[in-house]
């Protein structure tokens, strides 16, 4: 953990120096790690392959979305995002829980398309147009308005989810669920309660991405549901399997590294004379040859094995 | 014939057979010996192939079957299609000859081999490895989990077999079976090959006689 | 004919779709044990191979073969790529063919672009049931027919199920475990194909119909906990017509649920068993 001391200050600098265009990416960027941290840590501990963390993303935003609609005071609206997400993921885990590897990988993508095909048939939901005019996030008067402002709001977010999750596998919790990992019927053999922890852990990483949604709806200050799609969850599976599976350094890592190659590539294929589906084919193709690559030949993800290998 | 020599196999940094040599002539029937966990469920793997020793040679003249422990049969499919896939490599799938050899399994011949009994299943298993026409016969663990009556049944019946020129190594845990069946035998412990020899002197030896059969030095 | 018929005609036909999808999961999961996630990517695929080989004059028939065959072999590709590399767990392999379904929407988008395509099936109808429907029933009762007795009567069958249902045992009797599978991958790629190339008349494709696709042919194999071929076609041929009548009387909105409902109705409900059967 001692790197994060350092590197804090060093990422915290890192807004000023960057251009308009830029600034957005990395606000994306830290919206995806701090959904990605809670699904590293689901996947890595509670063995479990979720294809629907964009759903929790998606509870989040319109949460917020629609309580600022609704004159709830931002900071406020805010702050149900996550309890929203996590409630809905205690809600659905009860039941899905109880699935393993590839059941639970389709049983949450199934609810990401219901839960897609519900807001884009919901009236109160704006439907398939979402919801547009939201207001800006505001904190004691003073309204964040500019894509700086929200580069440190992400910062904080990033953080203190960061710092959530950390502690989180450095506790009794996170003993029990190394045990798991290890071992299911070991686990439980030794008193770990097996599934509360797994729902816990799933209610955690939900409410990690509802924040994360919570903060983007201010952001760009329009929702719908085609901007959350199952491809998005996938992106936030390769992003965790690429950095490391329950390794918090390995999720930020993830998200890091392939926002920015995607972004790189994408700058790249907007160059004049590319066609105009470059960017869409060139991103398609890194996340899928990233994911395939590290799979196949680093299964444990880079973080974990660099810091295994001398 | 199976000729192995020096045989050394690793499963990472544990050394699960360390040297072992033995021969086993055309038509001789000779048993493999030891308590478990001494290798010999490896060594049975290595001469079927499924894995790679890391020195030593294996030579097996002619076609290896297997009878593996446990029998592993081909549990929703019937009888007969078991049979017809123990000829997969040598193509002449014709089941005929085994229902001769083994009269008990025809009427049993479109059952699932799921649902027989542990003898039956037994029988299928040598059926399917006989239906590779092997010159070279390794069963592991045949007695294991059945009845003395059908232990006994099968024992005859390999005793006809071998009479044939099939060369048969037997892997048993049960020694009093292997050495009054055989009539060689090795002994495997933790690994290496301690002691080897007809069975008569094998059976009269005193080590042998406590650790394996049950009697009193 | 009256209404209920034409619904239930119309869902038996898209119903078919989603068996012969599920069909091939089965026969992938059966000898593998992987679930592979670019199912529908084959149908996509396929689809849009047909577009191409019609306008460049092909006749139909023979481009709809040609492209289930490609289909077959791209099964091949996703099983290399998936199982080829010894020690891959079927996770990780579930993980890889996700990513290779990825993979396919870059290769898509490049040869055909993002819009939605379809071509033309076989016009006319009978009695208000369009005529196509039953070309798609009757190819996929000659299909899943021909896959049937290939597995009850054909050597080649028998050790497809022999290395599904003992893969140490099908080694020791010389069976090429890895060949079986890569064999089932191809078959199901072909299966998916067929699928594609069968609707894509009465129901137009862009380069992501394949996540519906493959929930849909999921949501079929489940009932049949992905290894039975019997329950997974009466899987596909409920959810088919299921959906048509949600679609005919209810609201069309409702439609692309009743296949998802479904499986997680399946899912928690066999989980739910399990965990009894364990306490008992």
């Amino acid at each position: 953990m001692k790197w994060a001391y350092l590197g804090v200050p060093v990422v915290a600098a890192v807004p000023l120096l960057l251009t308009p265009g830029q600034l957005t990416t990395f606000v994306l960027l830290g919206l995806s790690a701090m959904t990605v941290v809670g699904l590293s840590l689901l996947m890595g501990y509670a063995g479990q392959v979720s294809l629907g963390q964009a759903s929790f993303t998606a509870i989040g935003a319109y949460t917020s979305g629609l309580l600022a609609l609704h004159h709830t005071p931002p900071l406020l609206a805010l702050a149900a995002a996550p309890i929203a997400a996590g409630l809905a993921a205690v809600v659905v885990g009860v039941p899905i829980l109880r699935l393993r590897g590839h059941q639970l990988a389709f049983a949450t993508l199934a609810l990401q398309l219901i839960l897609l095909s519900v807001l884009g048939d919901a009236d109160w939901a704006g439907g398939a147009v979402g919801l547009q005019g939201l207001p800006y996030l505001s904190i004691g008067g003073f309204e964040l308005d500019d894509d700086m402002d929200y580069a440190y709001v992400v910062l904080v977010g990033v953080l203190l989810v960061s710092l959530i999750a950390y502690h989180l596998v450095h506790s009794r919790v996170g003993r029990g669920l190394r045990a798991l990992a290890t071992g299911e019927a070991a686990a439980e053999a030794s008193g770990v309660p097996v599934g509360a922890y797994r729902l816990l852990v799933f209610a955690v990483s939900a409410a990690f991405a509802g924040l994360a949604g919570g903060i983007y709806s201010f952001f760009l200050g329009y929702l719908a549901p085609g901007s959350f799609p199952v491809l998005l969850s996938i992106e936030y599976v390769v992003m965790a399997v690429v950095g490391g599976l329950g390794s918090v350094g390995g999720a930020l890592l993830g998200a890091a590294l392939v926002t920015v190659v995607v972004q790189l590539l994408t700058t790249l294929a907007t160059q004049p004379g590319m066609p105009s589906y470059a960017p869409s084919v060139l991103s398609y193709a890194v996340y899928a040859l990233l994911l395939i690559a590290v799979v196949l030949f680093v299964p444990r993800g880079i973080v974990p094995s660099l810091r295994k290998s001398p | 014939m199976i000729r192995v020599e020096d045989l050394v196999v690793r499963y990472g940094a544990a050394t699960a057979l360390d040297g072992v040599s033995l021969t086993v002539a055309a038509g001789e029937l000779v048993a493999l010996i030891g308590p478990n966990g001494a290798g010999k469920s490896t060594l049975v793997n290595a001469l079927a192939g499924l894995l790679r020793p890391a020195a030593g040679k294996i030579r097996v003249d002619g076609r290896l079957a297997l009878v593996p422990e446990g029998r592993h049969l081909f549990t929703p499919l019937t009888v007969d299609d078991n049979l017809r896939l123990g000829a997969w490599r040598a193509k002449n799938r014709d089941t005929g000859h085994i229902y001769e050899l083994l009269p008990e399994l025809e009427p049993l011949s479109r059952r699932p081999a799921g649902r027989l009994s542990g003898g039956q299943q037994q029988m299928v298993a040598l059926g399917r490895a006989l239906m590779a026409r092997p010159d070279v016969l390794v069963i592991d663990e045949m007695s294991l989990g059945l009845a003395p009556l059908v232990v006994r049944h099968l024992a005859d019946n390999l005793r006809e077999r071998h009479r044939d020129g099939l060369a048969v190594l037997l892997i048993e845990q049960n020694a009093r079976l292997a050495l009054e069946l055989c009539t060689r035998a090795y002994v495997l412990e933790a690994g290496r090959i301690v002691a080897e020899g007809s069975a008569a002197d094998l059976a009269g030896s005193p080590q042998v006689a406590a650790a394996y059969l049950g009697l009193e030095a | 004919m009256g209404e209920l018929a034409q619904y239930l005609v119309t869902g038996v036909g898209i119903g078919c779709a989603y068996a012969l999808t599920g069909s091939g999961l089965v026969v992938i999961y059966r000898v593998t044990r992987v679930v592979n996630f670019a199912q529908g990517s084959f149908s996509v695929f396929a689809a849009l191979t047909v577009t191409t080989l019609l306008a460049a004059g092909l006749p139909h028939g023979f481009a709809e073969t040609l492209a289930v065959l490609l289909a077959g072999v791209i099964g091949l590709i996703v099983g290399l790529v998936a199982t080829g590399k010894p020690g891959t767990t079927a996770q990780s392999a579930l993980i890889v063919t996700l990513g290779l379904g990825v993979f396919a929407y870059a290769v898509e988008i490049l040869l055909w672009g993002d819009q939605p395509r379809s071509f033309d099936g076989i016009p006319g109808s009978v009695g208000g049931i369009q005529k196509h429907y039953l070309l798609i029933i009757g190819v996929t009762a000659v299909v899943l027919g021909a896959t049937a007795l290939l597995f009850a009567r054909t050597d080649l069958g028998r050790a497809l199920t022999a290395t599904a249902a003992d893969p140490y045992a099908a080694r020791i009797v010389g069976i090429d475990v890895t060949r079986m599978g890569l064999l089932a991958f191809a078959l199901g790629g072909a299966l998916g194909g067929l699928a594609g190339v069968l609707i894509t008349p009465v129901q137009q494709v862009s380069f992501d119909s394949d996540v519906a696709l493959v929930v849909s042919g999921f949501s079929a194999a489940i009932l049949g906990n992905l290894t039975r071929p019997g329950l997974t076609l009466a899987g596909g041929l409920l959810l088919g017509v299921v959906q048509t009548l949600v679609g005919g009387y209810l609201s069309t909105s409702y439609q692309s649920e009743v296949a998802l409902i479904f499986m997680l109705a399946v899912l928690v409900a066999r989980a739910g068993r399990r965990d009894v059967l364990e306490a008992a």
